[in-house]
């Protein structure tokens, strides 16, 4: 084989053995050789770098022209950062929504209910914790949410942090028990959990879908007031329930 | 889109391939990636870098009997690279995630810890863009797009592998050529 094809046997990736030796051995030995060869090696080395810089070019125009989402939320905890990505998009799926009139209530709830994200338990999924709660999670995650119910419901007898209340309350609204989540719901505003605003928005859409007008009303016209999570949407909602 | 198609787009080079993976992926990954670290700009640059090695590891062939989805690999990739960033490898693989070979490690890694080309590789492409379409077409698909020599002779229409290789040593003789007069 000569040194050129050698050479070129290399970039191809299919040196055997015995070749790669041959190749080792003239790259200490033969300058011309290491010099060749070093000169392809940075060629390609240059020509990937000035494709990926090409790439990366479009890629960053792409970015720029995206529309500057609004986040004015400035002190909020990181996994509310996460929570408030979402608003973001809900809000954008609305205007979407909008653009045509009269829905039912069912077409309503349909159009608003997105399960809330698991913001409160991250999943570390090789990480040793098998514990209850990671379980529940992640059955919550993968939408498995028989699954998520019995184990949030043993959760909620050994540990009473509310936000598993929270999680339950979705939960069933995801196997459409509505009336059962209501009381979850009213249990955690009262409570005052973390969520509140986040339960007060699924209480809305639960009384939505039970048919119960005036409370949804009623709760929507608490987000507005709040003028924070999902205050553009609850009023936009209580103007097609108008 | 398919993500077949995507991948053959990527190996014609196609860009418009690597726009629907950034738009059809982006939130996705952003929120993904958001357990991680929140750090806007940072994700901004892992999902570019992600979506590079896609691209290289479609052009060299990788993808072809890819074993899980797209946004799977992509995702994986990206993982990949924030736990690097992140100095933290205790969650280095998960059930879930895509196992790379060797080769796709070290493309990860290549393309991260890429910061740019360096003063003799920008003289480099500087004057590779002088060179004549026959060449740096030729030039391109052996040393960029990873095709080999008889592939080259089969896609471009050579008569033989001979053609192929004196044309290639020919077009690497001219490019050194410029640079030299460059210097000098």
């Amino acid at each position: 084989m000569d040194k050129d094809t050698l050479i070129n046997t290399y970039f191809e990736g299919s040196l055997t053995e015995s070749q790669k030796k041959d190749f080792d051995h003239l790259l200490e030995t033969d300058t011309q050789f290491a010099e060749d060869f070093e000169f392809q090696r940075e060629l390609q080395k240059s020509l990937k770098k000035e494709e990926r810089k090409a790439v990366k070019q479009m890629l960053a125009t792409m970015s720029a022209s995206e529309p500057k989402q609004e986040t004015k939320v400035i002190s909020l905890r990181p996994w509310l950062v996460a929570a408030s990505i979402i608003v973001l998009l809900g809000i954008g799926s609305w205007f979407t929504f909008f653009n045509t009139n009269n829905y039912s209530t069912e077409e309503l709830y349909n159009a608003n209910f997105v399960a809330y994200e698991n913001v409160v338990h991250p999943i570390e999924r090789s990480a040793e914790l098998e514990d209850l709660q990671t379980k529940a999670f992640t059955a919550y995650e993968n939408e498995d949410y028989a699954e998520a119910l019995s184990l949030f419901k043993t959760l909620q007898e050994k540990n009473n942090d509310g936000y598993i209340q929270f999680y339950e309350a979705i939960t069933l609204m995801q196997l459409q028990k509505h009336k059962e989540a209501v009381s979850l719901l009213e249990n955690y505003i009262k409570a005052d959990g973390e969520l509140k605003d986040r339960a007060i928005w699924y209480l809305a859409l639960s009384d939505l879908k039970l048919g119960r007008i005036d409370e949804s009303k009623l709760q929507l016209q608490k987000l507005v007031s709040l003028n924070g999570f999902k205050a553009t949407a609850a009023k936009r909602l209580l103007e097609e329930l108008d | 889109m398919e993500d077949q198609q995507l991948i053959s787009q990527m190996k014609k080079r196609d860009r418009n391939a690597l726009k629907d993976v950034y738009k059809g992926y982006k939130s996705e990954f952003f929120r993904f990636a958001s357990r991680y670290t929140s750090d806007d700009v940072v994700l901004e640059d892992i999902f570019q870098d992600a979506i590079i090695v896609l691209y290289e590891n479609a052009l060299s062939g990788k993808l072809d009997e890819l074993k899980s989805s797209l946004k799977t690999y992509l995702f994986s990739v990206g993982k990949f690279m924030i736990f690097k960033k992140f100095r933290d490898t205790k969650e280095l693989t998960t059930d879930e995630d895509y196992v790379f070979d060797r080769n796709e490690i070290t493309v990860i890694n290549d393309v991260y810890e890429d910061d740019g080309p360096n003063e003799y590789q920008r003289k480099v492409v500087e004057n590779f863009k002088k060179l004549g379409d026959k060449c740096r077409e030729i030039l391109e698909l052996f040393y960029l797009e990873g095709l080999k020599i008889d592939e080259i002779m089969r896609v471009q229409g050579y008569e033989n592998k001979n053609v192929v290789k004196s044309q290639k040593s020919r077009c690497l003789k001219s490019l050194k050529d410029l640079i030299l007069k460059h210097n000098g």
